[in-house]
């Protein structure tokens, strides 16, 4: 049987028409292409599914979509603003916090609802609560460091990705133009 | 002085090329792909671990509103394939051999389709008694997985090197043990899968995660029976591959099998169960039994080692890694004489194979353990006993590896000095231990032909960046960032000037692959031999703008210039533009390769099987709750000797990566089977290490240069993974005086050991 419903994910109203089983990932991932979202496990163990809802992290591949109208739903897309990355995602990068990054999103939303309900957690509070995100390349000791950079404000505030004032750059607009022999 | 340190680029702390992508959760692993019309397929799997198939009706799924194929051995060539040994089918012919296998499958407008249809086909089944132990399965009479290889032996290897008999008559003591690995699943959080277009004109496009493209492309098209040139392989983003994405599955080919049948695009994506029952094939569990001979002083005088290796069902890749089991650690220590017997049996299981080792965790669990009993019965501290028989630049092994840079003792400083070792054996408390084993891996092994090497391309763009295009792929451990930190160095260009293309069998040369810790060195050797072209075509138009010899260009940050009148220079922008945009105008583009000085092993497997060797060592000390069985692992420490770090982000990943897998093998993972039927196939009963499992770490790399690597690199990705359960048992019989003989040691066992000794 299909439903219609409003979902809100990262501020923005969805209407939507799914059956009633439908999991939230399933709608997140293959309705409103917001694939971000991953499914590791299918039973709630392995985290990479996780999303915030309310201000809670859940598993959405345990939740069904039809049980999320009128909820404030956070995906990973909806943290970068603008083309800047949150301080979370800049410090998993820095930190180098993931390998292969199928985990990544999930990790990263879980400690941003840590971090948003107490954002000076302890080592320990953010190793007990990280637990629930499975990582099979890291050995999860860049994940900490990365979540603990946050934590610590030890992210570069210029931060740039893989930018810079490069010498590179093409000195001509026009492109088709011959290059003088010296310069 | 280290080496490194006139270096630009490499051993920096840059950001991976993929960094964005990855945390935007914008990166496309498979389960992202979409193309226009695809359909989602689905696999019949054998519920029997042995079974003849008398007949299938599909007829009832063909009817069924919204299936577009249905497809069984009869849609397939009925022609084996397999890396090594030709033994497996895309689809069961006749008869399936464990729980899982493939028999037939569907293609659907959507999965509950598609599962609908699963239910529909209707199997004749007769079960067949079948065989779950090695052991067993070796015995006259027992039933045979496949006719025509009685006994049920896949492989036999019996090698003798020097006189073992006159080596243990030399021997001031002997030990002897036999330790049993388990099955262990690479658990890649992203599972396997494939997306297949089929053109009417022949043309196969597979959007895969597999971490070897090009021998999944010679597999695919051999079973397929196709020329090579019409399966194309694109690579998606790969969700962790530790040799388990390697192509020795049979998931690309039933998608495309269904793509062709279906005249559409199809996906099939392992669910985690069946990803556990047939998809990535685990590590072959082996029961090893050692006998190591010492003289007085600590020197080792011989080694017997005897291997019994579950192949399950087919064969994949466990004839290699049986053979690696038995030799590989021959090259950690300078031996003399030494002899083996590796039998690799058939079963009713599931088939085994590469993951992050390839054999070596099996054999480092025995071997690295032997030694510790020899330490203890000669009364010779572990650690200098290691120190006495540590191979050295130089070595070469019994079985003719020749080692041409080796950090191994200093490793083992390093290690002592971390942990504290001399303090924390004179200070033992109770329940408490220490332990530590050495390692060794290869760089790259010649086992695919006689060819062990790799090229790349790489172009200048009109921009001035240079992009590199290469075969080998990225499966998630970081070598496209390593590969642009050679490619700028080489180049004199800023590393964020160079790109990577992703792997794509039609667009770039041939490559091996991620396999065998290979990529750092034999691929880094590629690309910098590419860069020195392409910097020989940029000198060569630099020097007529700057009306110089091109002998006395240099490039730095992006800009050549004359040696010395650093006043006057170009960019490699302006030269890459000047060279194309004129008559005779040309890209700037060339290509490089590379292949190991190694040797494909004879029949007798002599030969020098890579052209570098890795070296590490692992301590732990643990507490062991007596009354429990409870280990925990307290402080861990990791030396090792990858040669020059090229990328220290990756390099320190791979490490901790590695470890945590080592761990997960030694404390918490297996599959229980219960006649062939795996019974825990779910992240919840089959457990990985979690961030709270992983103990306070300590790790540094040796100060070590390869001649032959790329500015003296060579491999490392599973180094780490290979000594930690040894590490682990050898401090948990310091602390407690047991040592539990079968992998995972968990609390029960410990329990039943402190137990029986009373």
């Amino acid at each position: 049987m299909k439903k219609l419903l409003t979902l809100s994910v990262n501020g923005q109203d969805y209407e939507v028409e799914v059956e009633a089983n439908r999991l939230l990932l399933q709608v997140l991932r293959d309705t409103l292409d917001l694939t971000g979202t991953k499914e590791g496990c299918s039973i709630g163990v392995c985290g990479a599914c996780s999303v915030i809802i309310d201000g809670r992290l859940v598993s959405s591949c345990l939740t069904l979509a039809a049980g999320c109208e009128g909820k404030k739903i956070e995906t990973i897309e909806g943290l970068a603003k603008d083309g800047k990355l949150h301080p979370l995602q800049q410090a998993f990068i820095e930190y180098g916090g993931f390998q292969c990054g199928i985990c990544t999103p999930g990790q990263i939303m879980a400690a941003k609802a840590l971090l948003d309900e107490n954002a000076k957690p302890s080592e320990a509070e953010v190793k007990e609560w990280m637990s629930g995100n499975l990582c099979r390349c890291t050995g999860y000791y860049k994940i900490l460091e990365s979540v603990m950079a946050v934590v610590d404000g030890k992210t570069d505030p210029d931060y740039a990705f893989r930018k810079r004032e490069t010498t590179a750059k093409i000195q001509s607009l026009d492109v088709y133009k011959p290059v003088a022999k010296t310069s | 002085m280290s080496k490194a340190e006139k270096f630009s680029v490499v051993g920096k702390r840059v950001q991976r090329v993929e960094g964005f992508d990855k945390v935007t959760g914008d990166s496309k692993f498979i389960a992202d792909i979409h193309l226009p019309g695809m359909l989602t397929g689905r696999i019949l799997r054998s519920p029997y671990p042995h079974a003849r198939i008398r007949a299938i009706d599909t007829s009832k799924a063909e009817k069924l509103r919204g299936v577009r194929a249905v497809v069984t051995a009869e849609d397939t060539l009925k022609r084996p394939w397999g890396a090594f040994f030709a033994d497996q089918y895309i689809l069961s012919v006749g008869k399936t051999r464990y729980v899982g296998e493939e028999v037939a499958a569907v293609a659907a407008i959507d999965p509950d389709i598609a599962e609908e249809a699963l239910d529909l086909i209707e199997v004749d089944w007769e079960p067949l008694a079948g065989v779950f132990d090695a052991e067993e399965a070796m015995l006259d009479g027992a039933p045979l997985v496949h006719d025509d290889k009685p006994n049920n032996i896949a492989m036999h290897l019996d090698l003798e090197r020097g006189n073992i008999a006159q080596a243990f008559a030399d021997s001031d003591i002997i030990v002897e043990d036999t330790f049993t690995s388990m099955p262990q699943w690479h658990c890649s959080i992203e599972t396997i899968g494939s997306v297949v277009e089929y053109a009417p004109n022949g043309k196969y496009t597979i959007y895969m995660n597999t971490q070897t493209l090009f021998n999944a492309r010679y597999r695919i098209a051999t079973a397929l029976g196709v020329p090579e040139t019409d399966v194309r392989i694109i690579q998606s983003a790969v969700g962790g591959g530790f040799g388990g994405k390697s192509c020795d599955d049979n998931n690309a080919l039933v998608c495309a099998v269904l793509a062709r049948k279906a005249g559409k695009p199809v996906r099939v994506i392992n669910t985690r169960e069946e990803e556990f029952l047939a998809g990535c094939r685990p590590r072959v569990f082996m029961k090893i039994n050692v006998k190591l001979g010492f003289k007085k002083d600590g020197r080792i005088r011989a080694k017997e080692l005897k291997v019994i290796a579950d192949n399950g069902a087919y064969s994949a890749k466990a004839p290699a890694i049986t053979g690696v089991a038995a030799m590989r650690h021959d090259t950690c220590y300078k031996y003399s004489d030494v002899k083996l017997e590796a039998k690799l049996i058939y079963t009713n299981k599931i088939p085994t194979g590469a993951f992050r080792g390839f054999g070596n965790p099996s054999a480092e669990w025995a071997v690295e353990q032997a030694i510790d009993l020899g330490a203890h019965a000669l009364g010779i501290d572990p650690l200098e006993i290691a120190r006495i028989n540590a191979a050295e630049t130089g070595y070469v092994s019994p079985h003719g590896n020749r080692v041409t840079s080796c950090e191994l003792k200093q490793c083992l400083d390093m290690a002592e000095r971390m942990i504290d070792w001399q303090a924390k054996r004179a200070a033992k408390a109770p329940n408490t231990g220490l332990g530590l084993a050495c390692t060794v891996h290869v760089s790259g092994k010649r086992h695919f032909g006689d060819y062990d090497g790799s090229s790349a391309t790489i172009k200048i763009n009109e921009d001035g960046k240079a992009l590199i295009l290469s075969g080998e792929g990225e499966c998630g451990q970081g070598v496209h960032t390593a590969m642009c930190q050679i490619a700028a160095e080489e180049l004199g260009v800023p590393v964020e000037d160079v790109e990577i293309s992703r792997a794509d069998t039609d667009l770039t040369t041939f490559c091996l692959g991620a396999f065998a810790s290979r990529l750092t060195y034999v691929s880094g050797n590629a690309v910098k031999n590419a860069a020195t072209n392409v910097k020989q075509q940029l000198f060569a138009q630099a020097a007529e703008m700057l009306e110089a010899n091109a002998a006395d260009l240099i490039s730095r940050d992006g800009r050549i210039f004359v040696k010395g009148a650093e006043g006057k220079s170009v960019t490699v922008a302006d030269v890459a533009r000047a060279r194309l945009f004129r008559h005779d105008g040309a890209p700037i583009v060339g290509s490089g390769s590379f292949d190991a000085d190694s040797v494909l092993p004879d029949s007798t497997r002599f030969g020098n099987e890579s052209g570098a060797y890795n070296y590490g060592v692992q301590a732990a000390q643990v507490h062991v709750d007596p009354q429990t069985g409870e280990v925990k692992v307290l402080q861990m420490v990791v030396a090792s000797d990858c040669g020059t770090v090229i990328y220290p982000i990756g390099a320190e990943g791979q490490v901790e990566g590695g470890l945590a897998q080592g761990i997960g093998y030694a404390l918490t993972e297996g599959l229980q089977f219960d006649e062939g039927r795996p019974l825990n196939p779910n992240f919840s009963d089959y457990r990985i290490p979690s961030m709270r499992d992983m103990p306070p770490l300590q790790h540094a790399f040796a100060d070590s240069y390869e001649p032959t690597g790329p500015f003296g690199a060579k491999g490392l990705g599973e180094l780490n993974m290979d000594p930690t359960a040894a590490v682990i048992n050898n401090a948990i019989f310091d602390a407690v005086g047991v040592r539990v003989k079968t992998l995972p040691i968990t609390p029960e066992k410990i329990l039943r050991a402190l137990k029986e000794m009373g």
